[in-house]
Parts: C-alpha cells; structure tokens; sequence
C-alpha cells in the first residue's frame, strides 16, 4: 500500500535550478511520475477503467451480458431470490443475478462504472474551472468583488450540502428539463454534475486566491503590469501558469471525492433513473438482501472501494511530484 | 482583539441572515404544494385554499420570510382567523402540519441522538488521528510511517455506507457480537447505548481518523523542522517535552480547526451513518423531511446545521490567538 | 408492496377466498394451529401480560378516531381505545369476519324510509375514561367533525356525502363543522337525538342499504366535546374502549404505551377480549430487525407482533406461499390481503382505447409479480374486485377474452404492436408514475423494458413516498401510467367501483369519465337488492376492464409474524389485520 517509495529516494532539487537546466515542470514531474511505480501501476489500471467504461457495451455483449435484460429462468417464483449460491453465479451469470428480476450484476456494474466516471470526471472538471476563475478574480481583483465573492464562498460552505442537494433534486431536475435538457437521466446527471460543482468550487477557490495574492506580488507580474499588459493577459498569461500545480493535485484528489459522493447520493436514492443502475443504487439495494446474499454487497462495494484507492494513490503521487518538499519529504 | 471580535460576531449575523433568505427561497420555488400535502383523498380547491391560508403561505413570499423571522424571535401563531389556531412558541423555526410538532421541538428531540454519535466519533478520531500522526511523524520515511499512510489512505477511501454495511454485516449478522443497533439514551440503558453506539463511532471515526492522521503527520513534520525547535532540542530538552510543549502546541492549529468544523457538521446530522444505523437523530428526521415533502422541517434543519457551522468557524478563528502564539489578532 | 400498504388510506374488508382459505388450512392462521408450534396451549386466553407491536413506523399517521383511515390503524384503534356504533366480528372466516355486531349499540341499526333513517341506541353503562356517560350528542358531534374539513383531514368523509345536509354553491356541505358552527342547524336536522339520549338517527340524502358498516369506521365514534382542542385532539384523545392512552412518544426508539382503562365497564362491551394489561406500540425499527427479533421470539419478543416480512426472509420462514416452516408454523401467517395491486390508465391522456389495449398487453405480469415476491406477492389480478370480496366477484375473462385474445401473464408484444398499429397513431411516449422504493425502481424497470418491445417509449418518474398521492391526485401532474392499490373499505364494491372509476370517487387516478358508466354506477349505489347489486357491480368490474382503465396486476397476499405466545393468529378479514380486540399475551 506504501505510496511513498519513489519520492523519498529523490534528491530534493529546488523547482528554480530545474528551470535553469532548461527542463520544463512538467516533464520534471513526469519524470518523477514515471520512477513512482505504485503510481504508474494505478495510472494504468485507471485507464484501463475509463476504457472499460467507455466501451462497456461492446463489452458486455462480448461477454454474452446484458444490464437490462430480465432473466426470469434465474430467479425463484417464491420470493424472487436468486437460484444457486452467491446470488445466482453461474456461467451465464460471472457475478451474479439481481434480486426480484435476474438482471446480469457484472453488466451492471460496467455500465455503473460508465455512469460514476461520467459524473465525477466532468464535475471535477467544471468545479476546476469555477474554482480557479473565481479564484483568480477574487484574488487579483480584490476589494468589493473579492469580498463578494468571499461571502458566497462562506454562505455555500456552511449549507450542509447533502440534504440540500436532496431536498432540491426533484425541483431542479424539473427546471434542467423545462430548460431543454432531455427528460430523465440526462437531466439527473446533469443535477447532480452541477450541484456536486456548485458545492465543490470554493475549496479550491481558497487555495487558488491565496496562491494569487503572494503571486502577484513577484517581479514579473509587476513586469508585466509596468510594460502596459491587459488585464486578463495578466491573469491567465502570467499568474495562471504559476498556480497549475496546486490545481491539479486538488482535481486528482476531488474525483475520487465525487465518486464517492455520487454512489452516496444514489445509495440515498436520487442517482439514475431505472432501468440504468450505479454503483450506489445497487449498494442500495443489496440492504434488503445482505443477509442472505451478501455479494450483493460486497461486488459493487469492492469494485467502488478500489476505483476510489487507486484515483487517490494517483493522487498522492502527483502531489509528491509537484512538490516533493510538502507531506513527504 | 475586542473589536475583532464585534465584527467577526456582526459578519457572521450577517451571513446567518443571509443564509435563512436564501434557503427560504430556494424552497419556495419547490413544485410541490405543502397546502394540497395537508389534505388527504377527498381533496376540494376549497380546502387546498383554506390550508393555505392557515399555513400562511397565501402571503408574499418576502412576508412569509418576515414572518419566519419573526417567529424565531417572538413565536408565531398560524390560523390566527380561525377558531382553531396552532401556537408555535418563539424560538419558532416552523411548524411541521405533516407531524403536527414544532420544529424546533422536532430538531431538540432528534438532537441527542446526533449529539452523543457526533461526540463520541470526535474523541475517537481525534485520540487516534494525533496519536497516529505524531508516530508517523516521528518515523518518517520509515515502515511505520508507510503503513500508517497506506491505512490513512484506505480509511478516506471508504464510502461511508459501504465501511457502515460491512460492519454490520461482519459484527451483527455473521459473527453476532453485537445487537442489531436501536438506539437509547445513555442515561436510561447505558449498555444498550454503548452496544449501539460502538459500530457508528467506530466508523466515522475511521473516515475521520485517516485524514487527522495525515494532517498531523504533515504538520509535525513541518514544524519540527523549524529553529525553535532545533533550538529547544539543543538545549537538552527530553524529546517528550520538545513534541508535546513546543512541536505539537505550534502544529496544532489546523488541526483545531479543522476538528472543530468537522465537529459542527456532524452536530447539524451525519445523514448517512444515521440512516445505516437507524439512530434517530438529525440526519435521519433530514431524511425523512426530504421523503415527506415537510418543507418547514426541511428548512429548520437546514438552518440550525448551518448556525452550527457558521458559529463553529467564529469559534475556531477566535481560538487561534488562544493556541498558536505566533498569531496575533487586531 | 410498499405503495398500496403506505400510501393508501382506506379501511379495507374483505372474505377470505377458497384459496386462502386454504392457506389456513395449509397451516399458518387458525388459532388450533399454534398447538402445533410447541410454545402455546389450547386453554383459555391469559388475562394480563403486555403485547408488543414492532413497526418500522415512526408514528401513527393519525389518532384522532375522525381522521383514522389505514386499514390496519383503524383496526387496532378500535380494538383497543374506541368504541363505534357498530364492528366486525372477529373471525378469521372469511364471511363472518366480515360480518357486522353491535359494540356501542344495542343492535346493528334500525333501518326506515326505504334506507334513508338509520337509527341506533346505546347500551347502558358505556362511559368515557373520566367516568361520563356516552350519550348521542357524544355520537353527534364525534361525526360533525368530520364536516371541519379544514381542521380534520385525512380522515374518511362518508358522513359529508351520505347525510341529508344541503350543499353550498361551490358543492361543498353547508355544514362548516362544529368550529365554525357555520349550517349548524343543518346538522342538527340531519343527526338527531331522542329525548333521553340514548338514541341517535341519522337521516340520510339518499337510500343507504350498508350504512351500518359504515358505522364501524372510527370517524362514527363518539367525542366528547369538552374535551375536543381541534387539530390536536391527537395528541389526548379521549378513550372509549378497555385502554386508554398512557403515554405516546414518535419517532425511532419511541413508543405508545396502553394502559387499561379504569372506567371501562367490561359487561358494556361484549365485543372486546380485552387480554392483555398493557400494549406498547415500538415505533421506528429497522424492517431486519423486526424480522430478527419475532423469529427469534425471546424475552419479551415472544409477545411480539409485526405487521410485514422482508423480502429475503420469506423463503426462510414459509415453505411456500401457503404454508409456514415447520418452526414458524401457527404463529407465521401469509393471506391473501385485501387490497389489489394495479397500474391506473390516464384516460384523459390516452384516449384511445387500443393504445391502452396495447399498454396491458404489453406489460410483462409475470417478472412484475416475481420482481414483487413472486407467489408470496400475490396471484394474477383479472380486475378490481377481489376473489375474498364473496358474491361481488366474478372472473371478468380480462386475460382470456376481453382483449381479442388469450394473453400470457409475460406479455404479448407482437400482439401489442398489431394493436397499436390498428389505433391509427403513432405508438405512444408515456410516463410511469411510482412511489420510489428499491423494489419499485426494478419494477419500473420492468414496465420501460415490457412496453418497449412491443414499441412503446416509457419513461420511470419515481416519486418521494411522502409526497406520491399529493403528486398523482393532481391532473396537471398525473401521467399516463399511475402505480396504485387500492381495498374497500367493506365488504360492498360500492366501496370500490364508484372510488375508482367515477369523477366523483376519490381515488379515480384514471380521471374516468364515462356518462354513461357514471349513471349505472348510480343505479347499482342504490339497489336495495343485494344479490342484483352484486350482479351489477360484477358488470361494472367487467366493463372497466374492457375499457382497460386499469390494469390489474396482482391481487396482493401479505405475510406478518407473531412472537410464541402470542394468540389467535389469523388475518382478520374486516381490515386484513390482526385481530386486535381480541388478541391475548399467553394462554
């Protein structure tokens, strides 16, 4: 489990001289990366995930399965339970079959994957990107917008996120579709995408404004103001380059985050609208029947645990290779 | 520091005023009607009308949040016209017509549930998440210390309800160690509370535990690094004194504050971890608010957690001048 | 399950039919049968002890006896704290169980006018739990309350329909209730009380040939006035029957405590056993654990009683939906209940009669009713009448004939699409409206998969429990397709066709509208011949059918669990509960 093999053993060489030696950051980073092998052993088996997300229906039709499909020969007509051990697995069925309708779970679970993924990557990307634009304003603007902004992050911070982005689920998902977004699943992915970012911004936006304030005090933002530069040349030519390393290591440790966000949400019960599951929805639905069946908690519940640990190993190890001084040493 | 204090206190009125508007009206563009809710099967638009009116939300929404405001104060009386009216003594948060209860009472009642949960998984995390952390600190690089991170890291990982279902799976369906957990108030069966209690503390603990363990870890090994403590080792200290006196006092800071936000949230419900383990708290009556439609206790718990948050913050930033001595307000 | 249990607020009745019957007799609900489990003798009933009611509820919905009206509630209300005019028998046969005794009367009501009078006396020595007296204007005024329409809600409002009281312009009673006194004189014309008021008359709109069972419905049970605070009269009712309310606290870990009222004149009230000293309602436990803790029946569990199994647990406790396992025998029951499961059919946004052909055919009723329990969920519904309704049921030929053809309990897809292609238009887009639940989720699953073979695009709207019946009961927010349930509230259909299927029912989710059904709905209301009346609510059953306004999915069986010394076990087919009244702690 250990994640700080690779680091350790580096030299601690001071970010200035690399440049001088004509090296960019990121090729200094990835060189640390790639010496960091419990991280490239997760970075390759993350896009073997994202892969198997994507192609999940090809997949699954190759393995003969089905997300959908009823198999009504699989399950007992007294109660509904599965046939045979450990929820029905089977040749047929490599994982198993759902409770009540027969349902394939590997299927399931590869198209839960499809729908975790969807959700949290674009929800980090779209937190990164308010994040850091409201960050930059608020810290280079400063004054009356910087406490505007100030305050909203304040007043989001103290909502207890959780029952507000239940309360309003069924409100905004209406309003998403009155706006055009298509009726029903993509409407509740798109809530959810949404509140999860509108929740999620000021954390980074704190560190973002902080790193803008001590960086626009340097020499060559000065430079640059002195020679006449625009406003938003400022911004995003000169000070963005300067604050890409603390944004990355916040959106590889924000999707595990989201992941685990999203498969609570729906263990609530607002994730996807039947006849598609995710992993939360299945973690759900296994309560009923754990005593009996107890894959049904431990198949999906695995698969997230491990999609979760290996997004925050790559994490770590791109937080070492940003900065080997913080944390580790 | 005095003034400091008065316009931390005013700012932070402020927000709280701000974020009862906003919660007000964000819930008052919910679709559904809390009128047609009051009123069973045979339903008339005449009846829908006259509970709305008894609910007060025939007004202007601007009125109703005055009103609502005022009722936390002064208490409110709903149906004032009719020969029936229902009393809601100040502090008046809503009136639940779907339980029939205050809301405020409603919250008081699901509070100690919450309260001894929250407690109790705070000591927990923060006893081992210090302990751990200075250990790891204090072996860094080494094995320990690997192990230690690897832990951290697979306790953040668990979703809650997943750590929360095994548990009871493992210790009360298979192995039987414990009762299936129903909650009781320590006072009246302090067995039975602590049988249920265990497994919740246990498991918040462990989500808590894992980043309190790295963030100690973190800050010791920033400070420790620091002259003063070079200087306190040089000067012949017995290493105890230098990590508890000087290493741990100056590194504390983040921790508290972090403690104490984390603390506040819980207090406003842990949803989840209360759901799982059927305590009556907070976050279960949040839940149930949400599946009833029971927008005025949807409203109240939303406030008084975020009240929780808000003040833990003031409480926090007033505590740095107490423990760090190297910050210093006004 | 799940919605029709939760959401329905309706006291339902029915018989128990020959194939539940021989349920009993498979060996889960005569009381002779609980010798067999070892635990309990056959002796008289123990007077004392305490039964304890397990539920997953955090609260009664209502306890106030005019705005009570879950079947199960109303029961146990009635059996412990209220009296009414007139009851059920306790039976688990199916027609005496249904069949009506006196309880605060000294008979089942005297009928004059064609059905228009009812009259009823009162027996002597009747008190309330402070010692006064019941008397009519006890009776009076427990009904006017259910004229305040805004104060008590909820509850059922046979009373504002059936008596003779003018309506006001906007077609609500002239009476306001007794708050208000608004049309108080009108009430007073319509319920009368003789000069010693021992006897109270109901002077009825129009003839009522069951309005003694109507009587037995808690909203017909007496209030004293001084003691009623409106809509808190909840929180401290006044009790009638052997207990009284010693303490109620909602909520996970709460709990109501019965205590034995003092003023309870045993040799008024022949109706009710009275056994046990205390009963103590535990509210808010996890479903697991109820199951957990019945099965297992130690300590006090053994005096335990809940009102539902879980999924997982059903194949452990019965053998088959009939019969219990040997170690659960004659304290596990699983019965046909009283309600029917179906699917209501918007008519107002699907017209057309073959679309709505091609809706039933289409849905796969067999993965529906496995996805629910399979046989322990219930058997295949031809309508809305139930088989354990006796003589208003007959097999309407739903799945044999009414639709051109036989059709499979899985569907006929192919056949759906030759409908759909006959309707003239396109094949439709709708949308399913449900109470969210896990189990529904899959069933909803279901129904986009079934209809979607046969081309129809179904969209699942899950609905917060909480709010499904304020949501559907709404036409600008109803859907095409409405999960429902629904029982009678007696053994009448009367109870059920006109709620179902009429504009002014309650529970027309169908939003049916068929003049020409309305008026043969009236005349059957009406017909003082029951044998011709069954007939006609038969056809009437039928004819929906072939109009597919719903279609029926499953006519629901329950299964519920008592602790080792707890007796008699059996369903009771008044309210499909058990049978509260007359349940002991021990033999």
């Amino acid at each position: 489990m250990s994640t700080s093999v690779a680091p350790s053993a580096l030299p601690v060489v001071p970010d200035e001289d690399e440049e001088i030696t004509g090296r960019s950051l990121r090729q200094i980073v990835w060189s640390r990366l790639r010496r960091d092998k419990t991280a490239m052993v997760c970075l390759v088996i993350l896009i073997l995930l994202y892969l198997i997300a994507i192609f999940a229906p090809f997949i699954t039709s190759m393995l003969g399965v089905d997300p959908y499909s009823f198999d009504g020969e699989s399950i007992s007509d007294s109660g509904g339970g599965p046939i045979g051990a450990w929820g029905g697995i089977s040749s047929e069925h490599p994982l198993g079959v759902e409770w009540g309708t027969g349902r394939d779970i590997l299927a399931q679970l590869l198209y839960g994957l499809r729908i975790s993924l969807l959700i949290a990557t674009t929800a980090t990307i779209l937190t990164t990107f308010l994040g850091t634009t409201l960050g930059i304003i608020s810290g280079y603007a400063g004054g009356k917008t910087d406490a505007i902004i100030g305050r909203t992050m304040d007043l989001i911070l103290a909502f207890p996120f959780l029952l507000i982005i239940l309360a309003l689920s069924g409100v905004l998902t209406q309003r998403l579709t009155q706006l055009g977004v298509p009726d029903g699943n993509p409407s509740r992915i798109l809530y959810l995408i949404i509140v999860l970012s509108i929740f999620g911004w000021p954390y980074l936006a704190r560190i973002v404004r902080g790193q803008v304030l001590s960086v626009r005090e340097r020499e060559f933002v000065e430079a640059a103001v002195a020679m006449g530069a625009g406003r938003p040349r400022i911004l995003f030519k000169e000070i963005l380059p300067n604050l890409w390393a603390p944004i990355l290591v916040y959106a590889t440790l924000t999707l595990p985050t989201y992941i685990g966000t999203e498969a609570a949400l729906s263990f609530l019960g607002i994730g996807v609208l039947p006849p598609d599951t995710s992993f939360g929805g299945m973690l759900g639905n296994s309560v009923s029947y754990f005593s009996v069946v107890p894959s049904y908690l431990f198949i999906p519940g695995t698969v997230l645990v491990i999609l979760v640990v290996t997004f925050n190993l790559v994490g770590d190890a791109v937080r070492d290779a940003l900065d080997p001084r913080a944390g580790r040493v | 520091m005095s003034a400091y204090v008065v316009r931390r206190v005013i700012s932070m009125i402020l927000l709280l005023l701000l974020l009862t508007f906003v919660v007000f009206i964000l819930f008052s563009l919910l679709p559904t009607d809390p009128a047609r809710l009051t009123c069973g099967k045979s339903c008339t638009p005449e009846i829908i009308e006259a509970n709305r009116h008894r609910l007060g939300l025939d007004l202007p929404v601007l009125q109703q949040y005055w009103e609502y405001l005022k009722g936390i104060f002064v208490g409110r009386v709903y149906a004032q016209d009719s020969p029936d009216p229902v009393v809601c003594s100040a502090p008046c948060l809503g009136y639940s017509f779907k339980r029939g209860e205050e809301v405020f009472i409603l919250i008081k009642e699901g509070f100690p549930a919450t309260f001894w949960l929250a407690l109790g998984a705070f000591v927990m995390w923060l006893a081992a998440g210090i302990s751990v952390g200075v250990y790891a600190a204090l072996h860094r690089g080494k094995w320990q210390d690997k192990t230690v991170m690897g832990i951290s890291l697979a306790g953040y990982s668990l979703p809650s309800f997943f750590l929360g279902l095994m548990a009871i799976f493992f210790i009360v369906i298979r192995l039987q160690l414990l009762p299936y957990p129903s909650y009781i108030s320590p006072f009246e069966n302090p067995t039975q509370f602590l049988q249920t209690m265990i497994l919740p503390w246990i498991v918040l603990a462990i989500l808590y535990a894992a980043f309190y363990m790295r963030l100690t870890r973190n800050q010791m090994l920033e400070v420790l690094g620091e002259d003063y403590i070079r200087t306190a080792r040089a000067k012949g200290l017995p290493e105890r004194i230098v990590i508890r006196k000087h290493a741990l006092r100056a590194g504390l800071t983040p921790i508290v504050t972090a403690a104490g936000l984390d603390l506040a949230g819980l207090l406003g419900g842990a949803i989840i971890t209360e759901s799982i383990f059927s305590l009556p708290g907070i976050g279960s009556l949040a839940v149930n608010s949400v599946n009833d439609a029971d927008l005025p206790l949807i409203v109240g718990i939303t406030l008084v957690t975020a009240t929780f948050i808000i003040v833990a913050n003031l409480i926090v930033d007033l505590l740095y001048a107490v423990i760090d001595p190297r910050v210093r307000l006004a | 399950m799940g919605m029709a249990n939760k959401g329905l607020r309706l006291a339902a009745v029915g018989a128990v039919t020959a194939l539940a019957l021989a349920a009993c007799g498979g060996g889960s609900s005569s009381s002779s049968d609980s010798s067999a489990s070892g635990g309990a003798g056959s002796g008289e009933p123990t007077k004392g002890g305490t039964i304890y009611y397990l539920t997953n509820a955090e609260q009664f919905d209502q306890i106030d006896p005019q705005r009570i009206y879950t079947g199960e509630d109303l029961a146990f209300f009635n059996g412990t704290i209220y009296r009414t005019l007139t009851a059920y028998k306790f039976s688990a046969d199916a027609a005496e169980g249904t069949s009506l005794v006196p309880d605060l009367a000294t008979d089942t009501g005297t009928v004059a006018d064609g059905g228009k009078t009812w009259s009823f006396t009162l027996v002597d020595g009747a008190t309330f739990q402070d010692g006064a007296p019941i008397t009519c204007a006890d009776v009076a005024y427990g009904v006017s309350r259910t004229f305040a329409t805004d104060v008590i809600t909820g509850g059922p409002t046979y009373a504002i329909s059936m008596l003779d009281i003018p309506t006001a312009e906007d077609g609500s009673s002239a009476y306001k209730g007794p708050y208000t006194g608004e049309g108080q004189e009108l009430f007073d014309k319509a319920v009368t009380c003789s000069a010693d008021g021992k006897t109270v008359t109901f002077h009825l709109n129009k003839p009522v040939p069951d309005f003694n069972y109507t009587t037995t419905l808690l909203s017909f049970s007496p209030v004293p006035k001084a003691a009623d605070t409106g809509e808190k009269y909840g929180d401290a009712p006044v009790a009638s029957g052997p207990y009284l309310i010693e303490s109620n606290k909602n909520g996970k870990g709460g709990k109501m405590v019965l205590a034995r009222n003092p003023k309870w004149d045993p040799a008024s009230d022949t109706y009710r056993g009275a056994f046990p000293d205390n009963w103590e309602v535990d509210y808010g436990i996890d479903p697991k654990v109820i199951d957990q803790r019945t099965m297992t029946s130690s300590g006090n569990d053994s005096f335990a009683i809940n009102n539902g199994i879980e999924p997982e647990q059903l194949a452990v406790v019965f053998k088959s939906p009939t019969e219990a396992n040997p170690e659960y025998n004659g304290r596990a029951i699983s019965t046909l209940d009283p309600y029917v499961r179906y699917f209501a059919i918007n008519t107002q946004k699907v017209p057309n009669l073959k679309i709505r052909q091609a809706i039933a055919v289409a849905l796969d009723r067999e993965a529906l009713r496995k996805n629910a329990g399979g046989d322990f969920s219930g058997d295949y519904a031809d309508g809305v009448i139930k088989p354990n309704m006796g003589q208003d049921f007959a097999p309407t030929g739903m799945w044999d004939t009414l639709l051109g053809q036989k059709i499979p309990d899985t569907g006929d897809p192919e056949y759906a699409k030759k409908l759909i292609a006959e309707s003239g238009e396109a094949a439709p887009t709708i949308t399913f409206d449900y109470p969210q639940s896990p189990t529904a989720d899959k069933a909803a699953a279901i129904v986009v998969d079934s209809l979607g073979k046969a081309g129809i695009t179904a969209k699942p709207n899950p609905i917060e429990p909480g709010q499904y019946y304020g949501v559907v009961f709404d036409p600008e927010k109803a859907h095409e397709l409405i999960n429902a349930g629904w029982g009678p509230d007696w053994p009448n259909a009367s109870t059920i066709i006109p709620e179902l299927f009429t504009p002014t029912g309650g529970f027309n989710l169908s939003q049916y509208d068929n003049p020409e059904y309305n008026k043969a709905v009236d005349a059957a209301k009406v017909e003082l011949d029951r044998a011709k009346q069954a007939k006609m609510w038969q056809d009437l059953n039928t004819q929906a059918m072939a109009d597919v306004v719903v279609v029926p999915t499953r006519f629901g069986r329950e299964q519920r669990m008592a602790g080792k010394q707890v007796g008699p076990i059996y369903l009771w087919p008044a309210y499909g509960s058990w049978p509260y009244g007359q349940m002991y702690a021990g033999q």
